[in-house]
């Protein structure tokens, strides 16, 4: 620059604010109304692949098959893998420390991530058995399993 | 082209405001397996999938991974395309490259978006330049509103113009039945419509909406072996804007803008001289009305300023001599992801004689779609019949 | 397709991002003039000579590094405008622009690009029109930040009568 003034380095601070709402549809809506209504957990058996989803969905990720049917798995399942969470930050649910596990419900051929209570974390271990803690106010989503814990 | 490209198939959902019974792999679900019975075709037979939408329009980081049961994306090659309103153009113009290239065979394209789930208008707010205008960004109401003015205080045009516009689109949406706004509307409605921002009233705008449109490309060997009516896809354009500038905000600007240049060169590829005569349809992206008849003079249907004159007399109708959006165009329809992929499909549908009641009454050899969006940019697609056309 | 007898599941969701922005050499020579001092500097390609706001490095058209500063007077032409009914919020501070307002581009007078602004007129079609000439109004120095909110308004020159046009 020609200009032999010094100026200082310039940042600026903003944020963006979005709000949303998902919508969660055929297999999605089935799962968290059972949840919410019977505590009851549902997956999408895929009869070609022999396969069932947790969490359901409503095509099979491997054969492309639509799936419409949908079974009670669990409530009973087994630990993964886990981690212990020992940093906090805003996008998640809790503060740290806390026990993330993927949790294979009986009859379900996939593991998803929650929440392990009620044990420390020296004492778990991948193939523990576990069972889920239900919500008391329960709304329609993921936390209306509060945790789980070992059988 | 290295390799010819054909449009060999193709599908859409029905769009409206609320799709509340689909997630958005559902929605996009219904799309693609439309397009596979459309082209007779298994999604094994698929070599590479490209999925496009707008970023967290929804909602959802990296859509290519999350609704990969969806689109049929796992285990294949895939890519996600973000463009902005180009989106469904941008991924038809990549897996066109990918099949030119001889890479490919065939093709998935997919352009999706789920409106009513996230924050549109913040998320736009982010289009917007953060150290120089982003506390006074105008919105896109804003934007074409300020176009419209400008059209007005040029070219002499009126309010009653823009209505003609919004008019056209949305009687001719009645005739689609996957459109969103199948309004009939007369010029007073539109003219008596909520003022958003002079002279855009709330008939010149497109609606939000949720929507999805697959199509499959193929190589010319596949495309003979497999299709009954292969669309060719003769010539693509893209073109960038400046920032800053007033590019469709001053309708006397001469510099060269995105539209012009875009225009210029695909019609020197394919030797246009007249683009009204040499394409029977046009398909283009009208977020706005003042948009559609900006783009009628951008691209060469009439000179300068003369737009308003050819919806005035009628020449853009269906049955006119320049069809311009048979479908009902963005006006009628935008989930935005969709939208651009949604003119180069119905377009492939008119020269196909597919597209039932909005089929316009003539021969359709050649059709041309534009795609927009971002802070000005756009892709366009030239269709053809025959590689004789 | 959807069906009443069905109940459709939703989850609600808010994302709150922050974000830091670095202006670079040539955009902080520009935001800290207007805060400090009050000027408008732009930039002056030494090809096709356009004066560019707010200024950058290269010239989009011709490739070549922009060099030359040029400080722009206050005063311009309004080329386009609406008088916006919607409630506009500003992004950067979530408060609204109470509508009905006139927003609009100016060409501050030697400069090829617009500003885009508030233009404080009322929102009369008779009051403003494209053409006319207006200038910009600063804040005071003390509620300076280097933003494009520094100018506070677009305002029109005085001693202005909008043109007759005919109708149609």
């Amino acid at each position: 620059m020609e200009n032999k003034t010094e100026y200082k380095p310039f940042e600026v601070d903003q944020h963006l604010t979005a709000h949303g709402n998902y919508w969660a549809g055929k297999a999605g809506s089935r799962f968290f109304t059972s949840l919410r209504d019977k505590k009851k957990l549902l997956g999408s058996p895929c009869k070609a692949c022999n396969k069932v989803f947790w969490p359901p969905r409503s095509v099979c990720t491997f054969c492309f098959g639509e799936l419409k049917d949908m079974v009670e798995i669990g409530p009973l399942g087994t630990v993964e893998t886990f981690t212990l969470v020992t940093y906090s930050e805003p996008i998640q649910p809790r503060t740290a420390p806390f026990i993330y596990a993927v949790i294979r419900l009986d009859g379900a051929d996939t593991g998803m991530a929650h929440f392990l209570d009620e044990v420390e974390i020296g004492k778990v271990h991948i193939g523990m058995r576990v069972q889920p803690v239900f919500a008391k106010d329960r709304k329609g989503n993921i936390l209306d399993i509060q945790y789980f814990k070992p059988l | 082209m290295k390799r010819n490209v054909a449009i060999i198939g193709g599908g859409q959902t029905y769009h409206a405001a609320r799709r509340h019974d689909v997630d958005q792999a559902e929605m996009v679900n219904e799309a693609v397996r439309a397009a596979l019975k459309d082209a007779r075709m298994t999604i094994d037979e698929i070599d590479l999938v490209i999925l496009g939408n707008m970023e967290f329009f929804e909602g959802v980081h990296l859509t290519d991974c999350w609704l990969v049961h969806g689109s049929g994306a796992y285990g294949k090659q895939g890519v996600k395309i973000t463009t902005g309103g180009t989106v469904g153009a941008t991924a038809v113009c990549a897996g066109a490259h990918h099949v030119a290239s001889g890479l490919f065979d065939k093709v998935l394209c997919i352009g999706f978006e789920k409106q009513e789930e996230g924050d549109t208008g913040a998320i736009l707010s982010g289009v917007a330049n953060p150290l120089w205008g982003r506390s006074m960004a105008g919105a896109a109401v804003g934007y074409f509103a300020m176009m419209g003015s400008s059209y007005i205080a040029n070219w002499g045009a009126t309010e009653e113009h823009s209505a003609m516009v919004a008019v056209k689109a949305r009687q001719n949406a009645r005739k689609n039945k996957y459109a969103h706004l199948k309004l009939d509307i007369t010029i007073e409605d539109a003219l008596n419509s909520r003022m958003l921002a002079w002279p855009i009233r709330m008939l010149d705008m497109c609606p939000a909406s949720n929507g999805a449109c697959a199509m499959i490309l193929a190589d010319e060997k596949t495309a003979k072996a497999r299709s009954k009516k292969p669309v060719w896809i003769r010539a693509m354009e893209t073109a960038h804007n400046e920032q800053f500038e007033l590019d469709w905000r001053d309708v006397k600007t001469e510099r060269l803008i995105f539209s012009k240049a875009a225009a210029g060169r695909l019609y020197r590829k394919l030797g246009v001289d007249d683009p009204a005569k040499y394409f029977d349809v046009f398909e283009i992206y009208e977020p706005a009305t003042w948009a559609e008849l900006i783009w009628y003079e951008d691209l060469g249907l009439c000179g300068p300023g003369e737009g308003f004159r050819l919806i005035e007399q009628g020449k853009t109708n269906i049955d006119g001599p320049i069809p311009v959006n048979p479908s009902g165009g963005v006006l009628s329809t935008n989930c935005i992801g969709a939208s651009a992929m949604l003119r180069v499909w119905e377009a492939a549908l008119q020269i196909r004689g597919d597209a039932g009641e909005h089929q316009v009454p003539k021969d359709v050899r050649r059709a041309m779609t534009t795609a927009y969006g971002g802070t000005n940019w756009t892709v366009m697609t030239a269709l053809s019949k025959t590689l004789e056309d | 397709m959807a069906t009443k007898d069905k109940e459709w599941i939703s989850i609600p969701m808010t994302v709150d991002v922050p974000y830091r922005f670095a202006a670079g050499g040539y955009m902080t020579k520009c935001l800290t003039e207007l805060r400090d001092n009050g000027k408008i500097f732009a930039v002056e390609c030494p090809k096709c000579k356009r004066v560019q706001l707010p200024p950058r490095v290269v010239c989009a058209e011709c490739h070549v590094k922009n060099e030359k500063w040029v400080e722009l007077p206050h005063e311009g032409t309004l080329m386009n405008f609406t008088i916006m009914y919607l409630p506009l919020t500003d992004p950067t501070t979530g408060k609204p622009h109470e509508p009905p307002f006139v927003y609009g581009s100016v060409r501050l007078d030697g400069a090829t690009s617009v500003l885009d602004h508030m233009v404080e007129v009322e929102p009369d079609m008779d009051k403003v029109w494209v053409g006319m000439r207006c200038r910009l109004v600063l804040r005071p120095k003390e509620e300076r930040i280097g933003d494009l909110s520094d100018i506070r308004y677009i305002e029109p020159l005085p001693g202005q009568k909008k043109p007759q046009t005919k109708s149609r």
